[in-house]
């Protein structure tokens, strides 16, 4: 045991100067409006992005619901005050004047890097990728190919401009303005994401994916995205995300909205790595999302996978309101917290239909001196006869410093609805470590072993593009967690 | 908390009692805390009667190393009763041992909320925790919310919950009624089956023998 114990320190201190891989920063010319926020900022943000006059209604109304409410703080959550006059809202790298149509070579070394490449023929076949660069989009790749399909995949300032009646249709429409305080925050401020819309009957035939990148100092992202599956259509979305080390911390306050009309199947997935802070807890992104889908119609299907690897905070539940008879929707997590990293997340499950069922399995993973919890609700309203729900959140702790805690909701007013959660809390069992020693596998590489085995229900869900990443941002998360 | 009554076990001290709430006046229990020495046991049972609207909420506090706790409770609710039940379980000390089982029945318009939560310290290592609450609902305008809660600071400790809120199986119905049972029968059966794993902790004697007569008989009666 004290040679294990020595083998184990030994590679926590080659370890502890482990780096964040996506901490560089892009040095290009960018374009900043002022600090701080108020009327006028918003309708400056407006008009760079020229939109029609509704659209800034829509902020204004957002802006003044906004100043009225409070910062959540419910949450099993430590966040340090925010001045939100203190944040640069809109920053957009410069467009070149000799050569307006094409990407900043700059920007597509950029993303390059992070493995996202932005031209098509280099591109992983099969995936379609909107880029976002702070608060614009830089580039939408085959678009030509989707929009032969009748498909539409741009960024959200686009489809305000080239299709305002979807946009104005389902904008706001599964995640009202009001609907919380990031939301309405995000509803005034919002800067670019994607828009995607699927036509009847069609299965979309290369995944889609933003990749989202913030850049530039003092800033914060607020990206908005929509996806629509109209009648029977299948899409499957990935969403990436990474920025700079920087010793401040910076805001990430989404909005994501999810349609599914009937028998429509959609997918979404995500590979959350924001810079997380150093092993001092000293900056990172504090990611403020609101991501909720409806299955509109019956037989509708939503699922989201997600890995949550980085951010100093998390707050975030993707949520589904199961309105359509029949409808179904799966929750799959791992979220992995590290040094003084804090995550509360979890999901939310609205059983209004008939028949609908819901499956959530939460993973959380703690470490170092970080807080992860689970935060659920599952609700059966009194329509929902026959529905079903499974929930499973398990809690993995690495060390004797860190915290997992599991807070469920479950609330059932329908006598033939079914209910069930289960959550357990444990450590990696010296047994397992001893099997694996004693093979020869070291400690590090049996930690991660086991890791990874934990968690294969959820990274067994995602996309093939995407599970290789998450299972190696799973083995680099944890690193220097063992001893 | 005024009038609240605390009850401390000392060092090696062990306790066990069961609660039945019969009169809708007798809504809570006579002690809202339970501090625990170490090498103490207690076990506590409460049973919520038909027609009792109650607010049972108690916090332990484990301060004493291998002191063991066992909390658990069974509600019949088959009219208009409000229950909640509040549990906060406290490990603040290492190997100790708490079980909770809550299992209750709500029919009619009642309305059940179970809160539960297990707080095990930083440090509190070796604690084995676990909570299970179990619901059955029986009519349309019953409800029944329930909300487990786990915060745990300590790595080396197995701690769980489980939470369901269900019906009667009809599969087991089925295999009664085929059998020349009636229905009404059956469900009874269902039922005090159901809330019997409660029971079966209490050490055999006339006392529990009562206990159980009372609860299979309002089961009978009420549903």
């Amino acid at each position: 045991m004290t040679m294990d114990e020595r083998t184990e320190k030994d590679i926590l201190q080659e370890i502890a100067g482990q780096e964040y891989e996506h901490g560089f920063v892009t040095d290009v010319e960018q374009e900043f409006i002022p600090k701080g926020l108020n009327e006028d900022i918003i309708r400056l943000i407006s008009s760079k992005k020229q939109e029609p006059e509704w659209l800034l209604e829509f902020r204004l109304d957002a802006f003044r619901r906004w100043q009225k409410m409070k910062m959540p703080a419910w949450a099993h959550l430590d966040i340090p005050e925010i001045d939100f006059q203190d944040i640069i809202y809109y920053a957009a790298p410069k467009k070149d004047s000799d050569r307006p149509k094409e990407i900043d070579p700059e920007l597509e070394k950029t993303f390059d890097k992070l493995g996202i490449p932005l031209n098509e023929r280099a591109a992983l076949a099969g995936v379609a990728v909107d880029a976002v660069f702070d608060s614009v989009s830089v580039t939408t790749t085959f678009r030509k190919a989707l929009a032969d399909k009748g498909i539409i995949f741009c960024s959200f300032s686009e489809a305000v401009r080239e299709h305002p009646d979807l946009v104005r249709k389902y904008l706001a429409s599964v995640v009202p303005v009001g609907d919380n305080f990031y939301a309405a925050l995000n509803s005034a401020v919002f800067s670019d994401g994607s828009f995607c819309y699927i036509p009847k009957g069609v299965r979309c035939p290369m995944e889609l994916s933003s990749y989202f990148r913030i850049n530039a100092k003092g800033t914060g992202q607020f990206e908005r995205t929509l996806i629509v599956a109209d009648e029977g259509s299948y899409v499957s979305y990935m969403e990436g995300c990474t920025a700079p080390m920087r010793d401040e911390n910076q805001l990430h306050a989404a909005v994501v909205e999810i349609v599914v009309e009937k028998d429509a199947e959609v997918k979404y997935s995500t590979v959350q790595n924001w810079y997380p802070g150093d092993a001092q807890g000293r900056g990172g992104i504090f990611n403020f999302v609101t991501k909720r889908g409806i299955c509109k119609g019956s037989g509708s299907h939503l699922s989201w996978t997600q890995v949550e690897t980085g951010s100093a905070i998390t707050w975030k539940y993707p949520s589904t309101i199961l309105k359509g008879d029949n409808s179904s929707s799966e929750f799959y997590s791992v979220a992995v917290t590290n040094n003084f990293q804090q995550a509360d997340t979890g999901t939310k499950m609205i059983h209004v239909g008939k028949n609908t069922r819901s499956r959530i399995i939460s993973k959380g993973i703690s470490a170092g001196h970080s807080q992860n919890s689970y935060r659920g609700l599952v609700k059966m309203l009194p329509g929902a006869d026959n529905a079903r729900n499974y929930s499973q959140c398990d809690s993995l702790l690495i060390g004797d410093r860190c915290g997992a805690h599991t807070f469920p909701n479950i609330e059932n007013a329908n006598r033939t609805a079914v209910v069930e959660h289960e959550a357990t809390t444990s450590k990696i069992s010296e047994d397992q470590l001893f099997y694996c020693n004693q093979r020869g596998i070291g400690p590090e590489e049996a930690v991660g072993l086991i890791v990874n085995g934990y968690a294969r229900e959820v990274l067994s869900k995602l996309p093939m593009e995407f599970a290789v990443e998450a299972q190696k941002l799973l083995q680099v998360s944890l690193e220097g967690s063992v001893g | 908390m005024e009038g609240k009554r605390t009850i401390t076990l000392a060092p090696g001290e062990s306790l066990q009692r069961v609660f039945m709430l019969r009169d809708p006046a007798e809504n809570t229990l006579p002690f809202s805390r339970l501090v625990l020495g170490a090498d103490s046991n207690a076990d506590i049972t409460v049973v919520v009667m038909p027609g009792v609207s109650c607010d049972v909420s108690l916090t332990v506090d484990i301060d004493g190393q291998n002191a063991g706790c066992t909390v658990q409770g069974v509600y019949i609710c088959p009219g208009s009763e409000n229950v909640r039940i509040a549990v906060d379980m406290n490990h603040n000390v290492p190997r100790c041992t708490s079980r909770q089982l809550f299992k209750g029945l709500a029919g009619g318009a009642s309305r059940v909320d179970f809160y539960g939560k297990i707080i095990v310290a930083q440090d509190a290592q070796k604690t084995e925790a676990y909570q299970e609450n179990h619901n059955l609902l029986l009519s349309d305008d019953a409800k029944v919310n329930t909300r487990p809660q786990l915060e745990i600071y300590a790595d080396d400790v197995k701690c769980s919950h489980g939470a369901t809120i269900g019906r009667l199986n009809e599969e087991e119905q089925f295999y009664m009624r085929s059998r020349g049972i009636s229905l009404q029968d059956a469900r009874v059966l269902q039922m005090i089956s159901f809330v019997s794993p409660v029971f079966r902790h209490i050490p055999e004697s006339a006392v529990k023998g009562e206990i159980v007569e009372e609860v299979e008989r309002a089961i009978r009666n009420n549903f």
